[in-house]
């Protein structure tokens, strides 16, 4: 009989990997120390995975563990590419071994100088592969307007009237229905994407293809997001 | 400070000329002083409306030109003390207005009076930006149909960005949502678009809803404003308007087709 209150399922996340290549907790609790405090935010319960593969000799887990948490991130656990008898001591010690998938070097730098200032860029405002800043409009757009966001994301706060247009060279994000047009990816981005809280559009277009209401019928009415598959718009719920 | 309200739309014949004359006769009932303003040039409505087009010797265009002064222009109400009509020209064109002479128009007139209620043209050209530039509120007269509506959002797009207020940043004009000629019967049988489905399409807030009336044909044929019609379903409904633009709320009427009682069925009445 299956459980109703719980399942379980397998996910991947990506988790950032603290490599420590001495069992000087002293050397170790300095250098945390500093890079947490260029970005504290941005470190704050930070889950962590500590790599032991570069160590030379064995390490007080416990101690790295309490001085993970003393810095205020999640500990998780242990990894890296170290002999049975060291996994079983952690295991046996109570804490998990995390198995990478495949050993992946290149994740070696996650937390190098040149990382951090990457990864908070990329949280904070592009998507990877989407070099777009937002254009932000907040209020309706009525019939007979029109607005492009030029180099741009368009996000609208508001609905899209019937006989209104809107464009971007990036995506479009509407807060609201969609009942005019939608133009995204309008200079040639087939990444480029239309999502809208209700979808009853006289068009949409991603880098130039283009459906009108007829072909929307799948979504019509309901949240959706719009994209290009292998050259082909295609719709999709969004909720 | 007056408060210029502008009764547009966009569409023609869905009722401006008829809301225009409710709200001012309503508002000037009301104790309020009240002028009414014709910008409908070359056709000339409201006062056949107002019942007052036989008293007309200078209209608005003359007092643009300086050739009458307002005082002499102005048309005193007969029923209301307080209500005065400044009647549209029959004989220029729509381009006699400029945007500078109406300007100081409205702004000798708004020393003297409460509300400044100006009924707009059709359409989205010159004669209507003119009646809407300087307003602080707008009255979106809209039919329940789909090109109706279409029009009256066309005319908040403008009123968003070619007003007075909008051109200098000020806060935007106010806009309510007045629905006439409405038939409950009829947006139930799905030959008209709802209440909701107007508001959900332009989402502004609802200042009333008109029945469609045989008391509008009557009131105009009479030159009475229906709002004089106390006991008809129409004249009820532009009360309960006169009382949510002076701020209070009121529950709205007509929305819902009328069931024929036990009575009338046995006796087919
Ligand atoms: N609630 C109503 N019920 C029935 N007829 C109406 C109603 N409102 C307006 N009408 C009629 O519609 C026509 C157009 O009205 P009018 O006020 O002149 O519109 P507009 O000024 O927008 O052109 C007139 O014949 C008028 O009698
Ligand atoms: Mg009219």
């Amino acid at each position: 009989m299956a459980d109703a209150s719980i399942e379980f399922k397998g996910t991947s996340f990506t988790l950032s990997v603290l490599h420590i290549k001495t069992s000087e907790l002293a050397d170790i609790r300095a250098d945390l120390v500093k890079k947490v405090a260029q970005a504290p935010d941005f470190f704050y319960l930070v889950p962590i995975v500590v790599n032991i593969e570069q160590l030379d000799c064995s390490v007080d887990y416990q101690a790295v563990k309490t001085l993970i948490e003393e810095l205020k991130f999640t500990f998780v656990g242990f990894t890296g590419a170290v002999d049975k008898e060291q996994r079983k001591l952690i295991r046996d010690l109570g804490f998990s071994f995390v198995n990478t998938s495949k050993t992946d070097h290149s994740q070696k730098a996650a937390i190098s100088q040149e990382a951090v200032a990457k990864e908070i860029q990329a949280t904070a405002v592009v998507p990877e592969g989407n070099l777009y800043t937002d254009k932000v409009h907040r209020g309706q757009i009525r019939s007979g307007q029109q607005i492009y966001a030029k180099d741009q994301n368009l996000v609208v706060i508001g609905s899209v009237s019937a006989g209104a247009e809107v464009i971007a060279d990036g995506n479009i994000h509407i807060y609201g229905s969609l009942r005019g047009r939608a133009i995204a990816g309008a200079k040639g981005h087939h990444k480029a994407q239309i999502y809208c809280q209700n979808l009853e559009a006289e068009l949409v277009s991603i880098n130039g293809n283009y459906w009108l209401s007829e072909s929307m019928e799948q979504h019509w009415g309901s949240p959706a997001f719009i994209n290009l598959t292998d050259s082909e718009l295609t719709s999709s719920k969004l909720i | 400070m007056a408060r210029i309200i502008v009764v547009t739309s966009g569409k023609g014949g869905v009722g401006k000329t008829t809301s225009s004359a409710a709200i001012g006769l309503g508002l000037a009932l009301k104790g309020h002083k009240v002028v009414l303003i014709d910008f409908d040039i070359g056709l000339r409505n409201l006062d056949l409306i107002m019942g007052c087009e036989r008293r007309v010797v200078y209209d608005f265009v003359n007092v643009i030109n300086g050739e009458a002064t307002l005082n002499q222009a102005l048309i005193k109400d007969k029923r209301v003390s307080s209500l005065s009509i400044l009647p549209a020209s029959q004989t220029r064109d729509k381009d006699a207005l400029n945007k500078e002479n109406v300007g100081k128009v409205l702004e000798e007139l708004g020393k003297s009076y409460d509300f400044i209620v100006c009924d707009s043209p059709a359409g989205i050209e010159a004669g209507a930006m003119m009646a809407l530039y300087y307003a602080d509120e707008a009255v979106v007269t809209t039919n329940p149909e789909v090109s109706s509506v279409r029009d009256s959002d066309r005319i908040l797009g403008m009123l968003a960005s070619r007003s007075r207020r909008a051109e200098l940043g000020l806060d935007p004009i106010k806009e309510h949502l007045l629905l006439t000629r409405y038939s409950p019967k009829r947006v139930e049988e799905g030959e008209m678009l709802s209440v909701e489905d107007v508001e959900d399409i332009l989402s502004i807030p609802l200042l009333g809803v008109i029945p469609e009336s045989q008391a509008v044909l009557k009131a105009s044929n009479a030159g009475e404003p229906v709002i004089l019609d106390t006991e008809s379903d129409a004249g009820k409904a532009y009360q309960d308007v006169i009382d949510r633009l002076l701020g209070e709320t009121v529950e709205f009427r007509f929305l819902v087709a009328e069931k024929k009682g036990i009575f009338s069925r046995m006796f087919g009445g």
